[in-house]
């Protein structure tokens, strides 16, 4: 075995022994669309006993129906705060950067944050935007997706950060990645060409963390309300409605979130045995240490 | 033998049957079509969306071209003079198609990977606010392959700008100047699926003669770029090492050669797409529409959705 490869391995290997059991880091760009892409997954894993930490990248200042800003930011990242509580999640940080202008913000300044947090919690799993799929108009989730992949990757390596190294935040490999995107992309399931070192699509049942991630998505009000009036504002435009929307209300805003969390199980689930489902692609154990080191 | 006839007349049925790779879209409602791309050409080359603005065109949309970069080193003069150049040809080119107008953003050319994107899009949503587009054309944002930074940045900024001029919190000091929030209801992007990878389109418009006709007649108008006369000599000496010829390069001129190259490259692009499509003449895009981002709600608001009353 090459030095290089057998570092490699003390690294992966190394890695794994050091994370806390089971713990998950979650990454995301904006509220509303990690809990209807990973919130029941992160629920059922709560609930299997792995602790979870969200770490919030975006401010969501803008997802708001007349609102100011600044008002949109401390509702959406209140509101934020009460959904995770709904799903177990145990601390929320936010790091507060505009939400849709984090084309300005450098690649590396986000990630260099991420890799503190990764030696800091020492998960087991990461949970971050996918930024090799498709995330239709907002592109946060493509640049919160690569700082955080880079992260994951950097985070194992002494010679960055090496201050925080200094202060006992040592260098980390987190065993396992998820990555989340929304079910856009008609080839999204199609798998890799190797199943060592890629990514492969997964599924995960959800059908019995459902009511949890829907009531969670349900307490984001302001963003489930612009959702709502956004919506009746496009099809007014084309001269439709929705009878739902006719009066938007709590009650029938709650409904239609019901009916998106719904639309988008079923979507995922599809080809499936599950009722109800989230697709992901997973780097698992294999993406870091071919089998054949593992017998 | 006979089993093997058998096996090869099977496969043959089932390729016949096997539906086309992309199912073919009708034009939206609408009035006004905005393009915005990098470069002076890329409404027609790069395969194309040439034959789909003049189907718009043809059905009654106003159509603005925006033309991001100053294109200064798409051509064989110095860069100022292939700026100017070359914008003339994007009016001329864009005239046969039938738009209206060229709005020159002016970014410098092949040196848009590091320029800010949101001062781009803050420009591109201005002017969507102000042409109020039904429909927006520019390249697939999400076509991670494309080799192009130009063509992968104008399109990253593009697809913000379509969204995010609907919104009353971004740049509202724009409304200070007369402009109002505006969504466009449809993004079409376009891909080089020739590339192999990344996103693949996900439906083509049928073109008619006329349509294909005139993107061959829009690109030969960027003459600073694609009048090639020596292609007849370098095709000539190249058929001639292997003992070959072209019949229909001995009766035209060099310059007859050069379009004729044209008419054959972009007719054969939009009949390759056409088979694709099962039909004799097509081109291929993604589209979003203004539900494509809630895929989770798009079965419910078809099954539920009324006429306003």
């Amino acid at each position: 075995m090459s030095v290089a490869r057998r570092r490699f391995l003390q690294i992966g290997v190394g890695g794994m022994f050091g994370a806390v059991a089971g713990k998950t880091v979650l990454v995301v760009a904006t509220d509303a669309r990690w809990l209807e892409c990973a919130g029941g997954t992160v629920a059922k894993r709560i609930e299997d006993g792995a602790p979870a930490v969200l770490v919030r990248v975006g401010n969501d200042e803008k997802d708001a129906w007349e609102l100011t800003r600044e008002e949109a930011a401390w509702r959406n990242r209140t509101e934020a705060e009460a959904a995770a509580k709904l799903l177990g999640i145990g601390s929320v940080i936010p790091l507060g950067y505009q939400s849709s202008e984090l084309q300005a913000v450098p690649h590396t300044t986000i990630r260099d944050r991420l890799i503190l947090l990764i030696r800091r919690y020492r998960p087991a799993t990461l949970i971050i935007p996918n930024p090799h799929a498709e995330h239709d108009r907002n592109l946060d989730s493509y640049y919160v997706g690569a700082a955080a992949e880079d992260a994951w990757h950097c985070a194992r390596f002494p010679n960055f950060l090496p201050a925080a190294n200094a202060e006992g935040l040592k260098p980390f490999v987190v065993p396992e990645v998820y990555y989340y995107a929304p079910p856009l992309d008609p080839r999204r399931r199609e798998p890799e060409s190797t199943a060592t070192f890629v990514p492969q699509p997964v599924r995960v049942d959800i059908s019995a963390s459902f009511a949890k991630k829907l009531r969670a998505a349900q307490a984001m009000r302001t963003y489930q309300r612009n959702l709502a009036m956004r919506l009746k504002e496009r099809l007014t435009a084309q001269g439709r409605r929705l009878p739902l929307l006719d009066q938007v209300t709590d009650a029938s805003v709650d409904k239609l979130v019901e009916e998106n969390l719904r639309g988008l199980g079923v979507l995922c689930a599809e080809g499936s045995e599950y009722k109800m489902a989230e697709e992901f692609r997973h780097a698992g154990i294999s993406y870091g240490i071919p089998s054949k080191y593992l017998r | 033998m006979c089993r093997y006839l058998l096996l090869a007349i099977a496969a043959l049925s089932v390729l016949a049957q096997s539906p086309p790779r992309f199912p073919l879209g009708e034009l939206p409602p609408g009035k006004v079509l905005l393009v915005a791309q990098p470069h002076h050409d890329d409404h027609t080359t790069d395969y194309g969306m040439g034959g789909v603005i003049a189907r718009f065109m043809e059905a009654g949309y106003k159509g603005y071209y925006v033309r991001a970069s100053n294109d200064e080193k798409d051509g064989s003069h110095s860069y100022g003079q292939n700026d100017i150049i070359n914008l003339k040809e994007t009016r001329d080119g864009v005239a046969v198609l039938g738009m209206s107008d060229v709005i020159s953003l002016n970014w410098r050319n092949d040196f848009m990977n590091p320029i800010p994107l949101n001062e781009l899009r803050e420009q591109l949503i201005f002017l969507i606010r102000k042409y109020r587009p039904d429909v927006v054309l520019g390249h697939n944002p999400w076509e991670h392959y494309q080799k192009n930074p130009d063509h992968r940045n104008v399109a990253r900024a593009l697809v913000e700008a379509y969204w995010m001029a609907g919104l009353d919190t971004v740049h509202p000091e724009h409304f200070l100047l007369g402009v109002k929030p505006h969504a466009a209801a449809h993004f079409y992007g376009k891909g080089r699926l020739d590339w192999g990878l990344g996103q693949i389109s996900n439906m083509a418009f049928e073109l008619n003669e006329s349509q294909v006709a005139k993107k061959e007649r829009a690109i030969a108008a960027h003459r600073n770029v694609y009048h090639n006369p020596s292609v007849k000599r370098s095709v000539q000496v190249q058929l001639a090492a292997e003992g070959k010829y072209l019949p229909e390069f001995e009766s035209v001129s060099d310059d007859g050669a050069s379009d004729l190259y044209l008419h054959w490259w972009m007719n054969w692009n939009s009949r390759d797409i056409g088979r694709q499509a099962g039909v004799k003449y097509a081109e291929d895009l993604y589209h979003m529409d203004d539900l494509y981002h809630l895929p989770g709600l798009k079965a419910y608001v078809k099954a539920n959705a009324r006429e306003l009353r």
